[in-house]
């Protein structure tokens, strides 16, 4: 890589880190607001001025004092996520391996995913919830929101796969081949760990889209709410800090997250790079 | 909150109630299980489940908990917003046991036989309740306002599979009335500093861009409609069944003070409507009780005016879907006459709600606290809301006084008019513009 | 014995496929039937009629919400597109360590894993009148007066669309731009081309996968959405889906219904038109 050698930074390196510390602090800069809110007295709002300063809104969360079911919200919406996840990722990646091939009905796949992901979440919601409603199924989170949330992230794993399997370089899969190694193999010890990173971008567009999803799990969900939906019907009622107080606590468990996957990864680089002695491609994080 | 002094009758109460259903359930027709032995019924109890789904400021946690307490099977609350709610309970009645909506709402619900009616049989305190809903009357004998959908219109049926409502008392109620109230406008006056009398005030282009109304439109229309009514321009024959007429020319004139700059926001969620006032971006808006408890639960001013025009009346009233039969019906029953027992009626009055039974809240609150909610005196302590947060000062007196002062001035009441599909087609119209 | 490769694609993509088929595309159907019902005040009669889409298409309210929705969208994929384009380059080019890119990606995605709605509603206490940006700047004396544009209005909408999406336009754009074999660019350097004419001839064209998945996502998620608008606009903007939702919310099924179908074509045109110039699939199977 250009400078790779070379130690110094050109000043378009200073330019942009700036720009994204500004980016990142447009981010973070509601989130602060919530942070502090989060932390008000009992008589707090949703608004400045502060009330108080104390942790009884995160003691609200736990005693489900006036915050409706949050933490049975919460549980269904992480395992619903998780599921989703999960699903994604392996139906995703198959699917995205199928399509190097021409097949019979390729075009219909793809098409009706991308329907998918332009029809408004309410309809998919709304219908979803009529055919089951005609077959006599009984609508629940783990079922039918499920099925719901999957239109919405199977289209967007199946176009990363799309872009991350285009740039693959067909050589390296020949010379496993070459090698001997058996159409399974292949998958395993090559395919797959080069589109490890596009793999986990699918992972994580899957979890974040399932977790923050609103109009497709609205009617779908059957009687318990997943989060978004517990919170916006708080909304609808007077809100307490408490919708603050998980702001806050869901961004330090994804911190806490964060840092754990970070170490992993980089104590997995570090065993990889010393048994291979690897330089790996070009320093590029694929 | 208050503790129930009759903590210790509650439970002789439950059972002669499981007695006196349990017989009733033998008798009921369709309930083939029950053969009326107290001992086996209240084992079986234990394991049903209801689940109730209404709007959050009805289906309340706090309440399932202790209904779950007293009754000793389980009662569970899940809050919907209304337009989820309305399709859930058309699309999926099965995951719904106790179907808690507006009166107007009734007209889906029976004109579709979504929920089952109630017998007043079954019900012990239809009695005593405000003969606004059995009568459609006051004490005196003056006939409650009929514009809109007055609860009393969709409250009786002729049988069991009526899809229309029956023009006098039957013995078939569609729904158990459970929380209602008169709304108004709601003003900071810390901020405005001048009497506020009439709704016209909310077109008053004094507070130009510090107004707000709410934004479903069915209700938002009748607040512009009592703004508009009370300034001059238009006399409407029936604020809640506008004609295609009335609605043009309510819309136009909507969208001129739109353009104008009169509004702020339109708030679609309560919890909106309660910052943009504590925050002081809006000074008079369409306002929910309970949004103004919470204002003020902040040590903010917050006023819920009386306005010369009346009040606009809205209630709701809860009732078990068509499916339940056999145990979970004869639970669904007391379950429906644990609610208006007291408990609930006492909590939701610190919100500024009325039980459809006040003799019964009456029980679950202080002398004070029912002077205060009910009676418009003067607290001689300090308010708390229903979780025990302060919300008003010791010597103040409720906004607008006492309940028939309230009540008894109804204007209009929420509803669905006839020319619904026209009129949300012009309110999409107003908020486009 | 070896498999036929079509089958073996076929199989790989069918489940993603029958997952599709049951939850989006028989309700879709459903859909589609439902648009061309009647309705009375409490029922919808099955019936096929015209009115609906005659209705839509001779209402000026369509055409004025589909206008609005298009400014929203243009305005707020060019903001996300540079802003995006800008980070992923960041990323890519200027951060050397691959555990301090990873990173700071992640760093991007946390916020998303705070409830969208939760997000939303913090802009509130920090864009209004007496919010905390407004405060501030009545403090550093740049204004006399709070400025009210700042919410409930267009700019309050625009702000909370490029903030909840340039991650989905960073994400593809971020996997496309690593793929970039460093050789090419060090070649282009070495032939003398200035930065610029780098970025504008060798990264942009080898992005345009990322870019263009990157602006299909972007644009269907503010063309399908329903409630940002609502909020951030103080209900007094509409958009083609919020209006929708007010008429799902009256059980209005049908007009609502052929809304959502004529949706669903315009945005399905704006895709196609994009995947011809980039063909997603063409890369992968060329």
């Amino acid at each position: 890589m250009h400078g790779a050698a070379d130690h110094s930074r050109p000043w378009t390196f200073y330019a942009l880190a700036a720009f994204f510390a500004l980016f990142v602090l447009f981010l973070y800069g509601p989130m602060i607001v919530i942070y502090v809110l989060s932390f008000q007295g009992p008589n707090g709002g949703l608004t400045f001025p502060l009330q108080g300063v104390s942790l009884h809104w995160f003691n609200a969360l736990i005693t489900q004092e006036r915050t409706g079911d949050i933490a049975g919200a919460f549980r269904r919406s992480i395992a619903l996520a998780a599921m989703v996840t999960v699903l994604t990722v392996v139906l995703s990646v198959m699917a995205g391996l199928a399509f190097r091939r021409r097949f019979a009905g390729a075009g219909l796949v793809f098409y009706m995913a991308i329907a998918s992901l332009i029809m408004p979440g309410l309809f998919v919601s709304l219908g979803i919830g009529l055919v089951f409603q005609m077959l006599g199924v009984t609508p629940t989170w783990y079922g039918s929101a499920l099925g719901a949330q999957l239109t919405w992230t199977l289209p967007y794993g199946l176009l990363i796969m799309f872009a991350v399997l285009g740039r693959f370089n067909r050589a390296y899969e020949e010379a496993a081949s070459d090698l001997g190694a058996s159409n399974w193999q292949r998958l395993q010890h090559v395919t797959l760990p080069i589109v490890l990173p596009g793999i986990i971008g699918v992972a994580l567009f899957g979890f974040t889209l399932s977790y923050d999803e609103f109009p497709r799990t609205v009617l779908t969900s059957g009687s318990s709410n997943t989060l978004p939906l517990e919170i916006w019907a708080m909304t609808t009622d007077v809100t307490s800090p408490a919708l603050f107080a998980v702001g806050t606590v869901t961004t330090v468990i994804s911190f806490i997250v964060i840092g754990v996957a970070l170490t992993s990864i980089a104590l997995i680089e570090r065993r990889r790079v010393r048994r291979a002695g690897n330089p790996g491609e070009g320093g590029t994080v694929s | 909150m208050i503790k129930n002094p009759k903590r210790g009758n509650s439970q002789v109460t439950r059972r002669r109630l499981l007695k006196s259903a349990a017989a009733g359930a033998g008798l009921a027709v369709g309930s083939g299980l029950v053969k009326g032995f107290p001992t086996i019924w209240a084992q079986n109890i234990k394991d049903v489940k209801l689940v109730q789904v209404g709007g959050s400021y009805s289906a309340i946690i706090d309440i399932g908990r202790q209904a779950s307490k007293d009754l000793g099977f389980q009662v569970e609350m899940q809050t919907a917003d209304h337009d989820a709610l309305m399709n859930r309970l058309v699309n999926e009645p099965k995951t719904i046991d106790i179907a808690d909506t507006e009166f107007f709402a009734q007209y889906y619900m029976v004109g579709r036989n979504i929920v089952q009616p109630i017998p007043v049989s079954k019900y012990k305190w239809w009695d005593k309740t405000v003969p606004i809903f059995t009568k459609g009357e006051y004490p005196d004998g003056r006939k409650v306002s009929a514009q809109g959908t007055l609860p009393y219109k969709v409250q009786y049926l002729e049988s069991a599979s009526a899809k229309t409502f029956a023009k006098g008392p039957t013995d078939l109620l569609s729904g158990i009335p459970t929380v209602y109230n008169a709304d108004t406008l709601g003003i900071r006056p810390d901020l405005i500093k001048r009497k506020i009398e009439r709704w016209s005030e909310l077109l008053n282009p004094e507070f130009k861009g510090k107004t707000a109304i709410v934004a479903v439109p069915s209700i938002g229309i009748m607040d512009a409609a009592m703004a508009i009514e009370s300034r001059g321009d238009l006399k409407y024959a029936d604020k809640g069944n506008m004609t295609k007429a009335e609605i043009d020319k309510t819309i136009s004139i909507l969208i001129d003070a739109k353009k104008a700059g009169q509004f702020r926001a339109f708030w679609s969620t309560f919890d909106e409507s309660v910052n943009l006032m504590a925050s002081g971006e809006v000074v008079l808006q369409s306002m929910w009780s309970p949004a103004v408890t919470a204002v003020r639960s902040r040590n903010i001013d917050c006023y819920y005016v009386p306005l010369q025009e009346g009040y606009r009346g809205w209630g709701s009233c809860i009732a078990p879907m068509a499916h339940l039969s056999g145990i979970k019906l004869d639970a669904a029953f007391e379950y429906l006459n644990w609610y208006n027992s007291g408990w609930q009626g006492g909590f939701i009055a610190k919100q500024g709600y009325y039980s459809s039974v006040p003799d019964n809240a009456k029980k679950f609150m202080t002398a004070d606290e029912w002077d205060y909610w009910y009676e418009g005196k003067p607290a001689k302590d300090d308010i708390k809301d229903p979780y025990g947060h302060l919300m008003e000062k010791a010597g103040r007196s409720r906004d607008g006084g006492s309940f028939w002062q309230r009540m008894g001035n109804i204007a209009c009441w929420n509803t669905i008019m006839d020319e619904d599909r026209y009129m949300v087609r012009k309110w999409n119209e107003f908020v486009s513009a | 014995m070896k498999i036929n490769p079509q089958s073996v694609s076929w199989l790989q993509a069918a489940p993603l496929a029958v997952v599709l088929l049951v939850f989006f595309g028989i309700p879709m159907l459903l859909v589609g039937a439902v648009s061309f019902f009647d309705y009375e005040r409490w029922q919808i009669v099955p019936a096929f009629i015209l009115d609906n889409y005659v209705e839509l298409f001779q209402s000026s309210l369509t055409l004025r919400l589909y206008l609005t929705a298009i400014k929203y969208v243009v305005i707020v994929w060019i903001l996300t597109l540079l802003i995006g384009f800008t980070v992923a380059y960041f990323l890519v080019f200027h951060v050397r360590s691959l555990t301090l890119k990873m990173g700071l990606f992640l760093l991007c995605t946390v916020p998303f894993w705070t409830s969208n709605i939760i997000r939303m509603i913090s802009w509130i206490p920090f864009l209004g009148r007496n919010g905390v940006f407004n405060s501030a700047l009545i403090d550093l004396g740049v204004v006399q007066e709070p400025l009210s544009f700042l919410l409930f209005s267009d700019f309050a909408v625009i702000v909370a669309y490029v903030h909840l999406n340039t991650l989905f336009m960073i994400v593809p754009i971020f996997n496309s731009m690593a793929r970039i074999d460093p050789g090419v660019i060090e070649a282009a350097h070495d032939a003398g081309a200035s930065r610029w004419r780098v970025i504008w001839e060798v990264v942009l064209p080898l992005s345009k996968t990322g870019i263009a998945l990157g602006s299909i996502f972007v644009i269907t998620l503010v063309m399908g959405d329903f409630f940002v608008v609502k909020i951030m606009s103080g209900g007094q903007s509409a958009t083609v889906v919020s209006a929708l939702s007010t008429e799902i919310a009256s059980l209005q099924y049908p007009p609502a219904a052929a809304s959502a179908v004529v949706l669903v074509v315009i945005v399905a045109l704006i895709v196609s038109a994009i995947l011809r110039l980039v063909d997603v699939r063409q890369e992968l199977t060329g």
